[in-house]
């Protein structure tokens, strides 16, 4: 790999990595919250295997740069996060959060299944194990969808404004970063504009099924540069102990 | 097609059998046999199981607030995932302790109503605070510590789904305890503000850890009919002695110095006699004006409230299923 | 509606392809798929498990060996002349030792009924060898299953989080950390006798 290769990678290893932090951060909210003890479990147990991935994320992405994963996730400033904004949202009631899990899960799952066939081995090896979880991940959240989506009136049209507010975000996800090119060509990254339509395809009438259509809403035109408010609020306070001492071990 | 048998609401004292089937019930028990769902069993028995099993779950569900709220902030990937895994197991605990008590004959929604309706007792040392990062490691070594005591005890329980509820609770335990005695290690040799936070966070929850053994032998009327029936075998002050000679030492070992000016070391038995413990403040939690209390009532009736239309919504979801299978309709 | 805490669902869990499924308890779930789900998420957060099964607590025949020996007349019971034969799993227990399970998977019988199954399964001198404590008896068609497939996905995940075992927090910080602070200690008194001197 050259030198802007591995950049390129690097910047995309970090934008993996910050989703998934973000994201655990966001289900891990529930523990304790959830509407019955079953879901704090498998709450919880989502949170684990995000976060696990933003260390796998984070520890290939070391192995480029040397920068060590508790500092990049605990001490940068928001403005240099990567994550996309639809995992930075607040959780919302049970259907926002089930929504975007389920939304968010489908794009990881083809992600990696694609990148199984990386030409960077470490990224295929990773995504090998990872795609395994992702797979459970799938069936949870399209299950709740489902029977949140059919069950009640009330879980209807609250599964139906979820959709609303979610579906602006959503583009953000297969917008491509400026080094992405430069992987597509080397085979260590798919094209996320083909990721597209495989994820519409399974999303859309999954959905329809579930009486929910796709909303007639505009995309947000926002890229990983671009934060809301409500990742200041986060980062204030899951940075708060780290950089209490940022030289201290934890 | 229904295959259950409701639990017979049988052994009161005044069935004509009662005796007969009392020393049969406690001849079993002698010989360390399991009483099971559907067994024979004094009508006290059961109520007192209910009670301890039930204030047991509600302690685990609890329990997952005060920690619970530092997850956000724990400090490495590490340690926040450790964090989410015990407050996991402490649900997961919860879980298995209503199953116990479910074995028994009462729904998981007459406990949590009670539980919300501020009718149901759960350990106090849940009203306690969390003010510090350093005060989820001194719980995973304290409270933790502790829990494993009685636990322990428990496994050997006479009632079957009780014991194995314990067994396997107390395979997991020990990671939380350790992980706690982890921390805690690390942050009594490490930078002044670290040492300043550990010692503190010890300051806080020592005297609620030993409150956990519950009330003075002579002050727990319960005990004597739970010890004949193998529901426990060693008294509150037992457990309680046995706790603080293994843990004060591993506090000195790392320079923690405990908040307790009386105790002292007795040559001649070996044991760490401690001072006096305030049991005026215990009974004040306990019946419900500790620091936390009605925040953690509070959270967890918001919890429920907010999950109705979540429950019912699944429920309505199965039901047209069932429907749509008796009648041949595809799903 | 009234709310409820879901119906419960017995878990039957197979730690590896050659032992038998133990009941290992319960998991409240609004019907088989997410009882699955939540049996996975409840019961398997640490390792081993090749498969699971949930089967509706409503459906589970349970029956003790006090139970059985108080009421001889236990297995009478009228059976509808067109009740078909179905397949029953037979699990049991027969030890009084520690342990996490209620009973272990033995086999099973084809019956009409529960009771009838229960009939079948004490005449098999296999099962019966030994003193039985405790007989769990569940039709088949009440099961649900997890499939070979998704060993991968539902219970290989478990393997990855060493954070959760208890062996994962060695002696090495505690014997370190001791040993420095013994050393510490030693070196003081030396010091403070040299500088009076």
């Amino acid at each position: 790999m050259n030198d802007a290769q591995r950049q390129a990678l690097a910047e995309r290893l970090l934008a993996l990595a910050d989703d998934e932090l973000i994201l655990g951060h966001r289900d891990s909210e529930w523990t304790g919250h959830a509407p019955i003890l079953e879901e704090d479990i498998a709450m919880a147990n989502l949170a684990q295997d995000e976060l696990g991935h933003a260390a796998i994320w984070y520890g290939l992405h070391q192995e480029l740069t040397g920068q060590d994963p508790d500092r990049l996730a605990f001490q940068r400033n928001a403005l240099d996060y990567r994550n996309v904004q639809l995992v930075e949202l607040p959780i919302g009631d049970w259907a926002f959060t089930m929504l975007r899990q389920y939304l968010f899960d489908a794009y990881e799952m083809l992600l990696l299944t694609r990148l199984r066939e990386s030409a960077y081995t470490p990224l295929a090896q990773a995504a090998a194990k990872m795609g395994n979880e992702e797979i459970y991940h799938y069936r949870h959240s399209s299950a709740w969808v489902q029977r949140l989506g059919l069950g009640t009136e009330e879980s209807h049209q609250r599964m139906r404004r979820a959709l609303g507010e979610l579906w602006p975000y959503v583009e953000e996800l297969f917008v491509p970063l400026p080094g992405d090119s430069l992987l597509i060509q080397a085979g260590v990254f798919p094209d996320l504009a083909e990721l597209q339509e495989a994820w519409r395809q399974l999303v859309q009438p999954f959905l329809a099924q579930a009486q929910l259509p796709l909303p007639d809403v505009p995309a947000l035109p926002v890229t990983r540069q671009d934060h809301t408010e409500h990742l200041i609020d986060l980062l204030a306070d899951m940075q708060m102990v780290a950089r209490s001492d940022p030289e201290a071990v934890w | 097609m229904n295959a259950t048998r409701p639990l017979p609401n049988v052994g009161m004292p005044e069935d004509p059998d009662y005796e007969e089937k009392l020393a049969q019930f406690e001849a079993r028990i002698a010989r360390g046999e399991k009483i099971e769902p559907g067994d024979w069993m004094p009508y006290e028995y059961r109520r007192q199981l209910i009670r301890m099993i039930s204030q047991h779950a509600h302690s685990e569900v609890v329990g997952m607030l005060p920690e619970g709220a530092w997850i956000t902030r724990a400090p490495t990937l590490r340690r926040k995932l450790i964090l989410i895994a015990k407050v996991q197991d402490e649900a997961g605990h919860g879980q298995y302790l209503y199953h116990a008590a479910e074995s028994l004959g009462v729904d998981r929604e007459e406990l949590i109503d009670m539980l919300l309706a501020g009718k149901a007792k759960y350990s106090s040392v849940f009203n306690y605070p969390t003010l510090t990062w350093a005060d989820i490691g001194m719980i995973g070594w304290l409270v933790d510590g502790a829990a494993i005591k009685n636990q322990t005890m428990l496994a050997h329980c006479s009632y079957g789904p009780y014991s194995r509820a314990m067994v396997r609770i107390c395979a997991e335990e020990t990671f939380h305890y350790k992980q706690g005695k982890e921390m805690i290690t690390i942050y009594a040799q490490g930078t002044p503000e670290q040492q300043r936070m550990a010692q503190d966070a010890l300051n806080r929850w020592w005297w609620p850890a030993l409150m956990m053994f519950g009330p003075h032998d002579t002050d727990s009327p319960n005990t004597p009919v739970l010890m004949r029936w193998g529901i426990k075998t060693k008294s509150n002050d037992t457990l309680r002695q046995e706790f603080i000679d293994e843990i004060v030492p591993e506090f000195h070992a790392i320079g923690l110095e405990i908040p307790d000016p009386e105790l002292r070391y007795d040559e001649e038995t070996g044991h760490w006699i401690s001072g006096p413990i305030d049991w005026d403040e215990f009974w004040r939690v306990v019946r419900g004006n500790g620091p936390m209390n009605r925040a953690r009532m509070a959270a967890r009736r918001q919890a429920h409230e907010e999950g109705r239309w979540v429950r019912e919504a699944m429920v309505a979801y199965a039901n047209r299923q069932m429907v749509g299978d008796a009648v041949g309709v595809g799903s | 509606m009234t709310d409820t805490q879901w119906p419960r669902y017995e878990v039957f869990k197979q730690d590896k392809p050659h032992k038998p499924h133990e009941a290992v308890g319960t998991v409240h779930a609004p019907d088989p798929e997410i009882a699955l789900q939540n049996a996975r998420d409840v019961y398997v957060r640490r390792p081993d498990c090749y498969s699971l099964w949930v089967a509706p607590e409503s459906a589970v025949f349970k029956m003790t060996a006090y139970e059985l020996e108080q009421d001889p007349a236990w297995h009478v019971e009228e059976i509808p002349p067109d009740a078909p034969p179905q397949t029953y799993l037979v699990f049991t227990r027969q030890h009084h030792r520690r342990s996490m399970v209620a009973a272990s998977h033995v086999g099973q019988v084809q019956a009409r009924t529960p009771r009838e199954a229960l009939r079948r399964a004490m005449e098999q001198e296999a099962w019966t060898a030994r003193p039985v404590y405790l007989w769990w008896i569940v039709p088949q068609a009440a099961i649900t299953a997890s499939q070979e497939e998704d060993v991968p996905s539902m219970f290989a995940p478990a393997q990855e989080k060493t954070y959760r075992d208890q062996s994962h927090y060695g002696g090495i910080i505690f014997g370190k950390h001791l040993q420095k602070k013994r050393q510490q200690k030693q070196k003081q008194p030396q010091e403070k006798q040299e500088r009076s001197a």
